[in-house]
């Protein structure tokens, strides 16, 4: 039979996990949603464009080049296709005026992380899958989720509290590249990324 | 059910083991320390699209090729350049860390007279008066640049010109007075060498930071009897030392010692074919202040001969240890001392007791250097580390803030020549002496204008190769502006490869002790307390040694 110190201790247990693991995140991260609503799965079906580097491309000497400019979009977009929201907003704010759409960057690195995507896709053979997970299959822009303390995205630390049974590419926290380096037997000490 | 105070307590004791097991602690723990990171006063890099630019680092002779990323305008990292012939994408601690410096709380961002802020337009009118009433000198701390032809044209003109010697261009200053051969026209072969008897940091930031240690890593590194012999001679157990083929600890400052009794080995058991003057100092006598036994001389005297060509590089202006060179016959030689250009042109090095009414410092002369005078000193300096003495500390330009040329590294074998532009710009006003005397002296030119010139001369003389994009050889290019506009990339010239013969040392009499030793590396010509915290935690962490204000104490 529980005694009542038992019982108090256990229930303050309970409120104290409670609020831990399911609180205290959703208090941590506030979300986002990106200026426009972009679906990856629709571009890979509709466009024909198979492969990531269409849009997210390498320049011609080997660096990568990030998001697609506001360019790129034009492309297709220089009109509007479609009546949807998110189409009107593209074209009518952003390609039109030649704004850049201010994205939100789910795996923006601090400032002091040096980071070469040439290096790890053209010499490593990464997919892209094996860090970014397999958002280019989405069929919505999911909410940008941000640290309040530290001002990164959610998907630095990765969407499990615990860090742990993540799926790939959840997570890009300096722990993860060192996991990543030692399976594959690289080692590229401090100044490799902190340069 | 009555709530009691006890059972707060428990609750309380409950709750706090709960939250161990819940990621509050933890997760606050990592956020709270990346929040630190980013406090307002932190300076950050900018965001926007990176560019990667080629450049050279001019902090010192060396002139290491670099490979900078771009953000914004502003230089955001540093990185060796792997296709450089001369340092194969390897840098010094403190080039690593270079791009750090321009935002160094000891920046020097104003003029400053005796200890108080003042202005250019001051300090300009207080160099003229200078000029006016007495002679002027100019000291150059890395002579063979373009700028450094504005210093001397404007010394010639009001007083003289002087150069603040670096170590390794120290080391190589006795056997300009042997031969006449000046010492920016020699350099060490160190590719064809098979024994190299070192005092120097060889693997520790000696020279071009890369040449060296690129060499050991292909030519001896592991290897129990390597084709390149590395024997190191210090007084404290250093990293070169750890890794090299044989290492031998004397005792502090007795180098000279060790020399003259090297000598008397290598000259009694005719182990050189050369004849030379015996030093006076004996077996004997140089053992009792190395600190090791005659056996260990003779033998250490044996064994530089087994493999030759053997070649034997000092850390600094150290006659003695140059007399074994030529006695092993290394002057002139392959594998040994090699005159890389035909320039006779000598530096004017005596640089310590200076009589004139004013004396003008280059940004370039190491910050340790204090001319004994009773002139007005006008120095410039990017970073103060508030030990100068001078009246006028004038703020130059920071790591790549201006244009520059970088001449042959003092230790290269070959002639080089490449440019580094200006990749950013100073966040308050800065000069260089020679744009600060070209304003006194419009005659003079600028820095652009002779850089213009030196690469007409190099493309009339149609002469070396040039390292860009690919290798060409400079008689391919059929305009100066191709040239002109590869250099700006970031390509490099070198020229042929060194003739040997055609200068001899001759050794009249045992040279004597040097007066002063110079200092030893990178780090220590740098006042600790400008050093990029990178740099001093790779110094510390890399060496295993005390930090350089220890050190320097």
């Amino acid at each position: 039979m529980m005694s009542r110190n038992q019982f108090v201790f256990g229930f303050g247990l309970a409120v104290s996990l409670f609020a831990g693991w399911v609180l205290f995140p959703r208090a941590l991260y506030s979300a986002r949603p990106q200026p426009v609503e972009f679906r990856h799965k629709t571009h890979a079906e509709k466009s024909g464009i198979s492969d990531c580097s269409q849009c997210h491309a390498f320049r011609d000497d080997g660096s990568y080049a990030g998001l697609p400019s506001i360019d790129t979009c034009a492309g297709c977009h220089s009109e509007r296709i479609g009546t949807s929201a998110a189409e009107a907003t593209l074209v009518d704010h952003y390609i039109k005026p030649g704004q850049e759409t201010p994205w939100l960057v789910y795996s923006r690195q601090p400032a002091n992380v040096w980071f070469s995507h040439a290096v790890h896709v053209k010499r490593g053979g990464l997919a892209c899958t094996e860090c970014h997970g397999s958002y280019g299959e989405s069929d919505q822009a999911r909410l940008y989720q941000v640290n309040r303390i530290s001002g990164y995205s959610r998907d630095i630390w990765g969407h499990s509290m615990s860090r742990l049974r993540r799926k790939p590419g959840d997570g890009m926290k300096m722990s993860d590249c060192e996991d990543c380096h030692r399976r594959h037997g690289v080692d590229v000490g401090c100044l490799g990324c902190h340069q | 059910m009555k709530v009691t105070r006890r059972d707060l307590f428990v609750w309380g004791a409950g709750a706090a083991a709960g939250l161990v097991f819940s990621p509050v602690p933890w997760k606050l723990l990592d956020d709270t320390s990346i929040w630190s990171q980013n406090w307002p006063w932190i300076p950050q890099p900018a965001r926007s699209p990176v560019e990667v630019k080629q450049s050279f680092c001019s902090l010192c002779p060396q002139g290491c090729a670099l490979k900078v990323r771009m953000a914004g305008g502003w230089p955001i990292g540093v990185a060796g350049v792997s296709t450089s012939p001369v340092t194969r994408g390897a840098l010094c601690p403190l080039g690593y860390g270079a791009h750090q410096l321009n935002w160094h709380p000891r920046r020097l961002q104003a003029v400053r007279h005796k200890e108080s802020v003042s202005s250019w337009g001051a300090a300009q009118t207080a160099f003229a008066k200078a000029c006016g009433e007495g002679p002027v000198i100019v000291i150059d701390g890395y002579p063979g640049r373009a700028a450094s032809s504005i210093l001397e044209a404007f010394a010639e003109k009001r007083g003289s010109y002087r150069v603040a010697l670096s170590p390794e261009l120290g080391a190589l200053a006795p056997y300009e007075r042997w031969s006449g051969v000046p010492a920016n026209a020699l350099g060490y072969d160190l590719e064809n060498a098979r024994t190299i008897v070192s005092g120097a940091p060889m693997l520790d930031g000696w020279g071009s930071p890369g040449r060296f240690t690129r060499l050991w890593a292909e030519s001896a590194a592991g290897a129990k009897d390597p084709q390149l012999r590395l024997i190191q001679i210090e007084d404290s157990f250093s990293r070169t030392g750890s890794r090299a083929w044989q290492s031998v600890r004397i005792r502090s400052g007795s180098e000279s010692a060790l020399a003259a009794g090297l000598a008397h080995v290598l000259l009694d058991e005719r182990l050189v074919p050369a004849r030379g003057p015996i030093p006076r100092l004996t077996l004997a006598d140089a053992a009792a202040q190395a600190g090791i036994s005659e056996d260990a001389i003779r033998e250490l005297a044996r064994t530089m001969v087994e493999r030759r060509p053997t070649l034997v590089i000092s850390n600094d202006e150290n006659p003695q240890v140059a007399a074994l060179n030529v006695l092993l016959a290394a002057t002139g030689a392959r594998g040994g001392i090699v005159r890389r250009t035909k320039g006779t042109r000598h530096l004017p090095a005596d640089a310590v007791n200076l009589n004139a009414r004013a004396i003008l410092i280059d940004a370039k002369v190491p910050w340790n250097f204090t001319p004994e005078t009773d002139a007005e000193i006008f120095r410039f300096a990017a970073w103060d580390d508030g030990t100068s003495k001078s009246d006028w500390l004038l703020p130059a330009p920071g790591f790549l803030e201006e244009l520059t040329d970088i001449p042959a590294a003092p230790t290269s074998a070959i002639e080089t020549y490449a440019v580094a532009p200006a990749l950013s710009k100073p966040r308050f006003e800065v000069q260089s002496a020679a744009q600060f005397l070209g304003n006194l002296d419009p005659s003079l030119g600028t820095t652009e204008k002779l850089i213009h010139g030196r690469c007409n001369g190099l493309f009339r003389e149609r002469k070396g190769t040039l390292y860009g994009a690919a290798r060409v050889p400079l008689e391919k290019f059929d305009s100066v502006q191709k040239v002109e506009e590869q250099l700006w990339k970031g390509a490099i010239w070198t020229g042929d490869p060194p003739s040997v013969g055609g200068w001899r040392c001759e050794l009249k009499e045992w040279p004597q002790d040097p007066e002063k030793l110079r200092s030893r590396d990178w780090a220590s010509e740098w006042p600790a307390a400008v050093l990029p915290p990178l740099a001093v935690k790779l110094y510390q962490e890399s060496t295993l040694r005390e930090a350089p204000e220890r050190r320097n104490a």
